[in-house]
């Protein structure tokens, strides 16, 4: 029970203080507090698709980058009344996009498994040797 | 009882109390997708970060993006993330050794990249209104289905041969290892 509290207590404070980062980039009234969030978002899907081992976590980490240059997308579309909604338009198609490539990702990873029985990407070495 | 407008002894409005909770359970739930090490709470995390993402989007001004991130993102691919990780989770594979031995590197890319953008970001003056605004569901329908409507249909077509091209390359060969 203690453990329970101390654990979620330790989770916000931790979730607070990242948070308190846009809110130094300048609050929900800044551009810069947007394109901070996005920046850190592709830099943690950056390391993880570079530092992972399984491939379906380097997937979910190239939907994170993903993710994040929408975000700018919102951002710069929201803070520039010139690009009206065309920002928004532009964000529906990339998510179209990130769908497609999500399946067609998803079961290339599938048929490799089936032929190697393993989801990590340093044991397919089969055009190594 | 009215609510006041910011917080009564801080002084901080309330959505920007809003955003610092969703950017931080961005962030957070970010974090635990790339350095957790049992991928099916990968998975699950990553669900919450796109959740309080279509929150950043509607703060931004952007409901409809919102919305079809909920949908698209949290109904459609995480759900197929899941999967493909309920298919591809076997005992013989090493759970402990999540990350490859370019981890280090690796994050001290991203600690570069990180440090990179957010000197760009913050040394450079944007153009525009500074403002701002939110994006009418009815412009962007108009836009989508005017000036925009080429790019549409060919996503539409996009999405027709991944969704052909995915099944095809899912599906097992005939006779070939139903059997193992």
């Amino acid at each position: 029970m203690i453990r329970v509290i101390l654990g979620t207590a330790l989770a916000s404070v931790f979730i607070i203080g990242l948070g308190l980062i846009g809110l130094a980039a300048g609050g929900s009234r800044s551009l810069t507090a947007y394109l901070t969030l996005s920046g850190l978002l592709f830099a943690i899907g950056m390391f993880g698709f570079l530092a992972r081992r399984n491939a379906i976590s380097m997937v979910m980490a190239i939907e994170l980058m993903l993710n994040a240059v929408n975000l700018a997308i919102i951002a710069f579309a929201s803070f520039n009344p010139r690009l009206g909604s065309a920002g928004s338009v532009i964000a529906l198609l990339v998510m179209a996009v990130a769908a497609a490539e999500a399946t067609v990702g998803l079961s290339i990873i599938l048929a490799i498994f089936r032929n190697k029985k393993t989801p990590l990407v340093d044991e397919y070495d089969a055009m190594r040797q | 009882m009215p609510i006041p407008s910011t917080i009564p002894i801080l002084e901080i409005p309330w959505d920007d109390v809003l955003f610092v909770v969703l950017a931080g359970t961005m962030l957070a739930s970010g974090l635990a997708v790339v350095v957790m090490r049992d991928i099916i709470r990968c998975g699950l995390a990553m669900m919450v970060c796109f959740g309080a993402l279509a929150g950043i989007y509607v703060m931004a001004g952007a409901p409809l993006v919102g919305a079809a991130q909920v949908l698209v993102y949290i109904g459609a691919i995480s759900v197929l993330v899941l999967f493909a990780i309920m298919l591809t989770q076997t005992k013989a594979a090493p759970t402990r050794l999540a990350f490859q031995t370019q981890a280090i590197p690796a994050a001290v890319a991203a600690i570069v990249f990180t440090v990179v953008v957010l000197l760009a970001v913050g040394s450079t003056t944007w153009g525009g209104s500074g403002q701002r605004g939110a994006t009418q569901t009815q412009d962007v329908a108009t836009a989508l289905f005017s000036g925009w409507v080429l790019p549409f249909e060919i996503v539409g077509v996009l999405l027709l041969a991944a969704v052909i091209g995915g099944v095809f390359l899912a599906k097992r060969e005939r006779g070939k290892d139903v059997l193992e």
